[in-house]
């Protein structure tokens, strides 16, 4: 059963010093809440952050939030999966509705990542994997995902230059997205010459770190009066997570199980443009083999003829610039790419526009695959 | 009257993969080179920033396990001789016993007795063998050695590690035949509980102090033995430089060869704890059947045991169970002053 | 007093960690490291703990620049994917000289070494590291 977005807020990703959570929630709240004529009928609040307790120390986020936006009385809940919960919190404010639990919810997602220095930012992020092992080593946020980056390479026998082709695409669109946090162009060979993390991945490999939020009004079809867009299906699946316990670490197990489910219950053939969850270059061409819009080993290499971009053919992917340049406000992102998925098929996205953008599709995973969300959005 | 006797079953060695020149040292504290080149030592191991006296200690002990070939749950004792434990309480023992698979039916302590607590542990064990009250010890020998950077020391304190699996005299690839031990107070060598650096009575430390407890633990060995100093095949002593050793073993009446495979510091430093018993691991990698040895480790404040150790037909079989002393110093990396001080957390890092 | 370190959660992890213990299904026979209350392949809880093999062949290496706040003296932090044979685990790696001898498919074997230390209390975590196998004449 489908719900409709009908209103959307959205903050620009980067170092909001003078802002908390909570301000950036208010901020794309109030936008959200006035596309609806205002806060009546709205009855839940689905709170989406991962960080809250550790940047923001506070627990029950989405009950604070409720007051300090004059929400007092709401029903409140903040849902976790680490950099999937936005897509969660969709997934969620969904079932609430089909069940009739609700009518209209306001799901807001908000993350700070700049309250510490970065080296605390990059500990927390360590909690994103698996923390049984990995908590009593020093590895940071990137360490898995430079792992990975090698086998890729190796196993298929793509050079580091050729994976430089995506961050410049993101850029490239995220230039055009006032909600980006990373507006500015940048040459392939400019990726492998910045400064390393985790070697091969370079500062301009990862997701920037940055403060953003993100809200949408979700609605029942039975009070809906403005719909931008219809959410169709969501589904998810849980994965092993860690690319030592998976036999081929190359495709991401939980997307592919959440990608399976999906289209066994929409038809998905048709797909205009995708938001997918490039948190690291690495991480968007086995996204794109895991769901066959690539072969195998093969994916980088159409990223660099130019497939997937404005002048490729569709899909399009991250128009918006992805995690990699729009930004990756963890628990914030998957509200972020539902809110500009929805611009986008209603047209009114202020970034790069797919020409008569009917369907959408939203992936986002947490880690390397511990959880996956996909989601189907389509024009009313 | 003979003491009791026990068997070295297994014996294991680690030296740390990176070696400071003296050189080095020299140039940072503006030293002329015949200040080091007098002590008969060209490079130091130095332990790397993860690694302190009981990450050595589980290495060395480890391969004196697979040497003696026995099941780690039969150690009943781990004396663990160092005076650079990470913590000053709470026991670096149970460390190495856990990680070794020997926990929890055993004894578990760290000795004190600056450079000789190692061999305090060693010598404790052939009694506690040869009483039955326990099958098999381990005793271990492990400094991450420490000096106060610009002093004298700092040239050849070094990190290291020894280990000896000490069981019954039968299957033993070594028995220890006899021992003595002679200690008096002798303040040459101290460090206090909060100092991070041990400090010590610069001359005063040779004649009164090394000399002095060494060569009364020898002769009292040769004594109670009836051996002549030409009845060993070697003979190895504590080396806190490459000098010491030498100038005390020929004061006793041995000769250069009888010395020449037990010294190890002048490639490496002084380990401490390690010193001493690392000479014998690199003896026992090249010992013969029938074999004698004289062992003298010697710890300041002051200390010397004395031992006389017979090499078993069973020696051969054990040798190539584990890496030999020669493995681990052809293994080397050399390093600059810098790369040492961020090693062994000289300078000052907010974490 | 400020303590970053749990006791507790490592304390309870030290014989999976220190001695590379893993665990093995009895239905499907995979073997996964560190163990879990079941197979995370095929969901059975009949497993066994095995002691897993301390050698084995480096997949994939990374030199990390952008360490977690307390790594800053053992900076930077050498991590490795190793393939034990009948297993898979993640380490950090140690003894790397050179990051230029890291490569992929050479032999490497678990060391005893420091990880984290608590900043204020001094609490200490010492878990398995891999490192290039020493040469063994």
């Amino acid at each position: 059963m489908a719900v409709y977005i009908e209103g959307v807020g959205l903050t620009k990703v980067g170092r909001h010093y003078s802002l908390s959570i909570k301000d950036l929630a208010a901020q794309t709240a109030f936008n959200a809440i006035e596309q609806v004529g205002g806060p009546e009928g709205i009855d839940y609040l689905i709170f989406s952050s991962a960080l809250a307790p550790l940047q923001d120390n506070q627990l029950d986020i989405a009950g604070y939030v409720s007051s300090y936006i004059g929400l007092r009385g709401i029903r409140a809940l903040n849902v976790e999966a680490g950099e999937a919960s936005g897509l969660a919190a969709i997934a969620i404010a969904k079932s609430l509705l089909e069940s009739h639990q609700a009518d209209k919810v306001l799901v807001i997602g908000a993350e700070k990542l700049t309250e510490y220095v970065s080296s605390k930012a990059y500990k927390q992020l360590q909690m994103l994997y698996d923390s049984d092992l990995r908590s009593f080593y020093n590895i940071g946020f990137a360490g898995d995902a430079a792992l990975l980056m090698r086998l890729y390479m190796n196993t298929y026998n793509v050079d580091r230059e050729t994976l430089s082709y995506w961050p410049a695409l993101m850029h490239s669109n995220a230039k055009e997205n006032p909600y980006a946090m990373l507006r500015f162009a940048i040459k392939p060979d400019k990726v492998s010459k910045s400064q390393i993390l985790a070697d091969p991945i370079t500062l301009l490999d990862a997701y920037p770190i940055g403060d953003g939020a993100a809200a949408v009004v979700v609605s029942s079809k039975d009070v809906v009066k403005t719909p931008l867009v219809k959410v169709t299906a969501i589904e998810s699946s849980t994965g092993l997570g860690g690319i030592e316990l998976l036999d081929d670490p190359l495709i991401f197990d939980s997307l592919l199980s959440a990608y399976r489910k999906l289209s066994s219950i929409a038809d998905i053939s048709q797909i205009d443009f995708m938001e997918i969850h490039d948190s690291f270059t690495i991480v968007a061409p086995i996204i794109l083999e895991s769901i066959g819009l690539a072969e195998r080993g093969k994916a980088p290499e159409l990223i660099a003829e130019g497939h997937f971009s404005l002048n490729g053919d569709k899909p399009l992917i991250n128009p918006s610039g992805g995690l990699k340049a729009r930004g990756h406000p963890i628990g914030a992102t998957g509200v972020y790419q539902v809110a500009e998925s929805a611009l986008q098929i209603s047209g009114e996205f202020p970034g790069i526009k797919v020409d008569n953008a009917k369907r959408g599709l939203v992936i986002s995973l947490n880690g390397l695959g511990s959880n996956s969300y996909v989601a189907l959005l389509e024009g009313v | 009257m003979h003491g009791p006797k026990a068997g070295i079953h297994g014996w294991g060695a680690y030296i740390p993969i990176y070696r400071l020149p003296l050189s080095e040292i020299a140039k940072v504290w503006g030293w002329s080179p015949e200040q080091y080149e007098s002590l008969d030592v060209v490079e130091k191991a130095v332990a790397s920033s993860d690694e302190d006296s009981v990450t050595m200690a589980y290495e060395a002990a480890s391969n004196a396990i697979k040497r003696a070939g026995i099941d780690p749950k039969k150690i009943g004792a781990i004396f663990f001789g160092t005076e650079s434990k990470p913590y000053a309480v709470k026991p670096s023992a149970t460390i190495i016993g856990e990680a070794l698979g020997i926990t929890p039916y055993t004894m578990a302590s760290d000795m004190e007795f600056a450079c000789r607590a190692g061999s305090e542990g060693l010598r404790s064990l052939i009694g506690m063998v040869d009483s039955g009250l326990v099958e098999f010890g381990l005793a271990i020998g492990s400094d991450t050695a420490q000096a106060n950077p610009g002093d004298v020391l700092e040239f050849t304190a070094a990190s290291g590690a020894a280990a000896f699996v000490i069981g019954p005299s039968e299957n033993a690839s070594a028995i220890v035949e006899d021992s003595v031990t002679f200690v008096t107070d002798t303040p040459d060598f101290w460090r206090r509980a909060t100092q991070p650096y041990p400090l010590h009575g610069e001359g005063f430390t040779g004649e009164p102090a090394y000399f002095y407890h060494i060569e009364n633990a020898v002769r009292a060995l040769l004594e109670k033995t009836g051996l002549k100093p030409g009845d060993f095949d070697y003979a190895i002593f504590h080396q806190p430089n490459g000098k010491f050793p030498v100038k005390v073993g020929k004061g006793l009446g041995f000769t250069i060869d009888q010395m020449k495979d037990g010294l190890v510091t002048p490639m490496i430093g002084n380990t401490y704890n390690a010193s001493a018993l690392m000479g014998l691991a690199k003896v026992l990698d090249k010992a013969r059947p029938g074999e004698k040895i004289l062992l003298a480790p010697f710890g300041s404040g002051a200390g010397s045991d004395a031992y006389y150790i017979r090499v078993t037909d069973s020696i051969e079989e054990r040798k190539a169970l584990a890496p030999s002393v020669g493995d681990y110093l052809d293994r080397k990396v050399l390093i600059d002053y810098g790369m040492y001080s961020k090693a062994r957390s000289i300078m000052h890092v907010i974490k | 007093m400020a303590m970053d370190l749990s006791i507790s959660r490592f304390w309870r992890k030290k014989v999976s960690v220190y001695r590379l213990y893993g665990s093995r299904c009895k239905a499907c026979g995979k073997v996964h490291y560190p163990p879990k209350k079941a197979c995370p392949y095929c969901g059975s809880r009949d497993l066994e703990l095995i002691e897993l093999p301390k050698r084995g062949k480096l997949l994939s290496y990374t030199t990390i620049y952008a360490v977690p706040e307390g790594a800053r003296p053992k900076s930077p932090v050498y991590f490795g994917l190793i393939d034990l044979g009948i297993t898979k685990v993640v380490a950090e790696l140690t003894d790397v000289a050179d990051k230029n001898s890291l490569k992929e498919g050479i032999e490497v074997e678990a060391v005893l070494r420091r990880t984290r230390e608590d900043r204020d209390s001094g609490l200490i975590y010492y878990l398995l590291k891999f490192r290039p196998v020493m040469v063994h004449r």
